[in-house]
């Protein structure tokens, strides 16, 4: 139990190092999904927000409305994350433990993944 | 960091450790699909002015909360008349 993040180039040996890496590995591409959807998102928008006619090069101007248009795509991403949290909390709650997020999923358009709501 | 892990060395109690794991980061990421879902269709009604700012003002996050919120609303209506007219 003692030295499983140590050495982290050993190949993993044991069934507790191999636990350790592969679930350090699937953290880690997870953070790395949910991160590049977020850049592809604020790409978008704040292409379509900041920069109306492409001129021949970024103006200062678009530069700066870029980077306050990402900071804001951030901001805002915390709150509905946060509001929508909070509400899939309250639903699931109120139907009697149904995953409400797998619910709502459905409403995005999301294939079904993982634990489904039927399964 | 992804060399030959071997996987059949892991114990019972491991793999179903594991096992939820997976799950959870499965829901976690289902999770955060649909944020970046709502986010996109919460931005574009809400953020309607020229940015001058990185922070939400005010009335941006009321409306993003609203927004969130009606949404929600909006799909578990869509989602019960379904269900409605199964019966």
């Amino acid at each position: 139990m003692s030295s499983l993040f140590g050495s982290s180039s050993a190949v993993p040996q044991t069934s507790e190092e191999i636990k350790a890496a592969v679930m350090r590995q699937l953290q880690q591409e997870a953070a790395m999904a949910n991160a590049r959807s977020l850049i592809g998102k604020i790409n978008k928008h704040c292409f379509q927000a900041c920069v109306p006619t492409p001129g021949s090069s970024l103006s200062s101007k678009e530069n700066t409305c870029l980077s306050s248009c990402m900071e804001k795509y951030i901001a805002m991403w915390n709150v509905t994350s946060k509001t929508y949290i909070a509400r899939v909390g309250a639903e699931t709650k109120r139907m009697g433990g149904q995953d409400a997020a797998a619910i709502a999923s459905m409403a995005a358009g999301q294939p079904e993944g993982g634990s489904g709501i039927l399964g | 960091m992804e060399q030959n892990i071997d996987l059949t060395k892991l114990s019972d109690s491991d793999k179903k450790e594991l096992n939820q794991v997976l799950t959870n980061e499965a829901q976690k990421s289902n999770i955060q699909q649909t944020v970046h879902h709502l986010n996109e269709v919460c931005w574009q009604k809400c953020i309607t002015s020229k940015i001058s700012s990185g922070a939400l003002d005010k009335s941006e996050e009321v409306c993003a909360q609203n927004c969130v919120e009606r949404w929600m609303d909006s799909s578990l209506a869509i989602l019960s008349k379904l269900d409605n007219m199964r019966h």
